[in-house]
């Protein structure tokens, strides 16, 4: 099992087209892949739309990632670009 | 004493906001987005919960088969920045976590699928309503959009809405699957509690001449499918059950009104030149930018594409298009512009629109790194958009804008990068179309030049909006100062003569493109100006045809000359008032000219 921290940087939050980003992208692993507060309040499973999005990760919030899994170095890898990449919200 | 008979079918009035203008009388459709569908709870047998979880799956299925649909329809009509939502919408739908829930319930509460689902959105959004973030909180709509097409799907309910020919749509809030879907050549209104101007409800009305009221309280609640109904998008009214005179004044109204203004689909003589009555050939040309706007050129016989914003090719893709996608939407305007041609504007991108870095971002955007500024900045993205112009012209008539020219020196710059991409296209084998180049005239520095800028370019592009904003040093975004937007400061007008003036001098044509050009008073002193060629938004174009069919260009001309003396904005906007209102009362009812001025 992987575990890291990610932070969502893009401006309007995890909200409902960047969390289809996410949802699309995590679906493509075999591997668990959950994100939880970091005070463990939420914890939502990534490839489910509408879990993704009770986390209600504004602007700024720091999330849990843990991925595991047969393919959970690619899953973690894939997932944490598309975070660094502000959830693919902010065109260069 | 006469008694009161309580009646149900009393007349009831609503005052909204115009969005999209018009009249209309027809029945009420109410479309869903409203009251809560009525679900009822059913046990069932042990033998039946199998078949019941077979039915819910077929509906989830049938659910996501009309979204898929409507998700393809959207990018296309729309653009993938607000089509987005349809693709959460069917995460949604193939959501494990509502899926297994939902039947969950109906296996061990032996309860329908109907019920079953509407428990389970009800968790959901009961969820939801905790969230402190209110724009994620918001989301909840769109599991209500969800939870509705899948009770839908389960009622078995007729997907395809047979519209009958005077549909007039009801909603609280015509929600955007809602509003992809439906087939708006068989709507004759719309009306809807909330909403504004920028709804894509709203853009896909003005665009097809549908008349659109929003902003009716409660309308949505008191008005059932079937009901008679007027949609009086001219004075931002609507009357439900209308009483037998009121609806018989409506249909007067409608028979002695130009199709156009009912907001109708028949233009009569809308290919026929459009002449003054003395006699002077006017030339009106559709604005366009999203394809939902492509059918309305059409419909109401403009002489093409007098702009053509190509902005909306990143926003609908949410990158750069390539030059072959570039090419082949420049071909689809060129087709639709037909022999009259299309004028294609080059990128007007500013800070605002291409998501510049965060830290960098304009402190003054309006007079920042854009448009031409941009393009010869990035020269690129410059050039691959004219390859694409200069091909799509091999095969139809384009014209290509240079916005926001301020200096000479800027125009030569981009001739010399079309001729040199126009060379490469040719070694490369390529096809490359003859283009006609014209400076878009929105800059107080370009109407100072007009003279000389006017023998360096084919034609000029007048954009009213930008050049009254900064002319006048107004921010058209901002309400506070939106008292110092005058549209008639002798300034503007002044401007606008010197451009047609000196465009007269080098014997290049002048589109007039703001929308200025929409307003029907300020078309008729556009006329008196000089301008001969305007466009804008298509569904203005019957309106603006008939007031300029029914006045003369030589008293036009009076007129403008009175304004052009004018001391201030309010004298031209008085004198425009009392002129017009006089010389064609019948043209210009009330409310279609400035407002009066309060006495001091």
């Amino acid at each position: 099992m992987l575990e890291r921290r990610v932070l969502v940087t893009n401006r309007l939050g995890l909200h409902a087209r960047a969390a289809a980003r996410l949802v699309r992208a995590a679906s493509a692993y075999q591997s668990t892949i959950k994100l939880a507060r970091v005070d463990g309040s939420v914890a939502a499973d990534a490839k489910s739309i509408l879990s993704v999005l009770v986390l209600a990760a504004a602007r700024g919030t720091e999330l849990v990632l843990t991925v595991a899994g047969v393919d959970e170095d690619a899953a973690m890898a894939a997932v944490c670009e598309l975070f660094e990449r502000k959830l693919g919200e902010e065109r260069d | 004493m006469s008694k009161r008979v309580k009646s149900e079918r009393a007349e009831q009035f609503w005052r909204g906001v115009t969005v999209s203008e018009g009249l209309a009388l027809g029945r009420v459709l109410r479309l869903h987005g409203g009251a809560t569908q009525n679900v009822y709870r059913a046990t069932l047998e042990k033998s039946e919960i199998e078949c019941e979880v077979q039915r819910f799956k077929a509906a989830v299925e049938l659910a996501r088969k009309q979204l898929l649909g409507i998700k393809e329809r959207a990018e296309l009509a729309l653009g993938a920045e607000h089509a987005y939502i349809f693709d959460a919408h069917l995460l949604m739908l193939e959501d494990r976590k509502l899926l297994d829930e939902v039947e969950l319930y109906i296996r061990r509460e032996r309860a329908n699928a109907d019920w079953a689902v509407r428990v389970a959105a009800d968790r959901l959004l009961a969820v939801y309503a905790e969230i402190k973030d209110d724009y994620l909180r918001e989301r909840s709509s769109d599991i209500e959009d969800v939870t509705r097409r899948l009770l839908d799907a389960l009622g078995g309910a007729p997907h395809e809405r047979r519209l009958t020919r005077d549909a007039v749509i009801v909603a609280e809030e015509l929600m955007p699957s809602a509003a992809a879907e439906l087939d708006f050549s068989h709507v004759r209104a719309v009306a809807t509690d909330a909403g504004g101007w920028t709804s894509h409800t709203a853009i896909i009305a003005r665009g097809l001449g549908i008349p659109a009221v929003v902003g009716l309280r409660e309308l949505y609640r008191h008005a059932r499918t079937g009901d008679e109904i007027i949609v009086d998008a001219i004075r931002g009214e609507v009357i439900l059950h209308p009483a037998g005179r009121t609806a018989a004044r409506c249909r007067e109204e409608l028979a002695g009104m130009r199709p156009a203004q009912r907001g109708a689909l028949q233009v009569a003589g809308k290919h026929e030149p459009l002449r003054t009555l003395d006699g002077v050939e006017i030339i009106l040309r559709a604005n366009v930018e999203l394809p939902a706007e492509y059918e309305g050129v059409r419909r109401y016989g403009a002489r093409g594409v007098g702009l053509y914003r190509t902005e909306f090719l990143l926003a609908q893709r949410g990158r750069m298009p390539t030059e072959d996608e570039q090419c082949a939407a420049y071909a689809e305007v060129s087709a639709l512009a037909g022999t009259d041609g299309a004028k294609v504007r080059l990128f007007d991108l500013g800070g605002e629109k291409i998501g510049a870095d965060e830290a960098n971002v304009e402190r003054n955007p309006a007079l920042g790194l854009r448009a031409i500024r941009y393009c010869l900045r990035r020269e690129d993205v410059l050039r691959t958009q004219v390859r694409a112009i200069l091909r799509a012209a091999a095969s139809g008539r384009l014209e290509l804008v240079l916005p926001m020219i301020s200096d000479i020196a800027e125009v030569r710059r981009a001739r010399r990068i079309i001729e040199e991409e126009r060379a490469g296209l040719r070694r490369a084998g390529h096809e490359a179309g003859d283009v006609q180049i014209g400076a878009m005239i929105e800059v107080p520095a370009a109407v100072l030049m007009a003279d000389k800028l006017a023998r360096t370019v084919d034609f000029f592009s007048l954009g009213t909006n930008d050049l009254v904003q900064y002319l006048l040093a107004v921010d058209r975004g901002n309400d506070d100062v939106a008292d110092w937007f005058r549209t008639l400061h002798p300034a503007v007008l002044q401007s606008i003569k010197r451009t047609l003036d000196a465009a007269e001098g080098a014997g290049i044509p002048v589109n007039v493109c703001g929308e200025m050009a929409a307003t029907p008073a300020y078309a008729v002193i556009l006329l008196g100006l000089g301008a001969r060629d305007l466009s804008m938004t298509s569904a203005s174009i019957p309106r603006v045809r008939r007031t300029l069919a029914g006045v003369d260009a030589a008293r036009a001309r009076v007129i403008a000359d009175e304004c052009l003396a004018c001391e201030t904005a309010d004298e031209a906007e008085e004198l425009v008032r009392v002129r017009l209102g006089t010389e064609w009362a019948g043209l210009f009812p009330p409310g279609s000219l400035p407002a009066p001025k309060p006495r001091p």
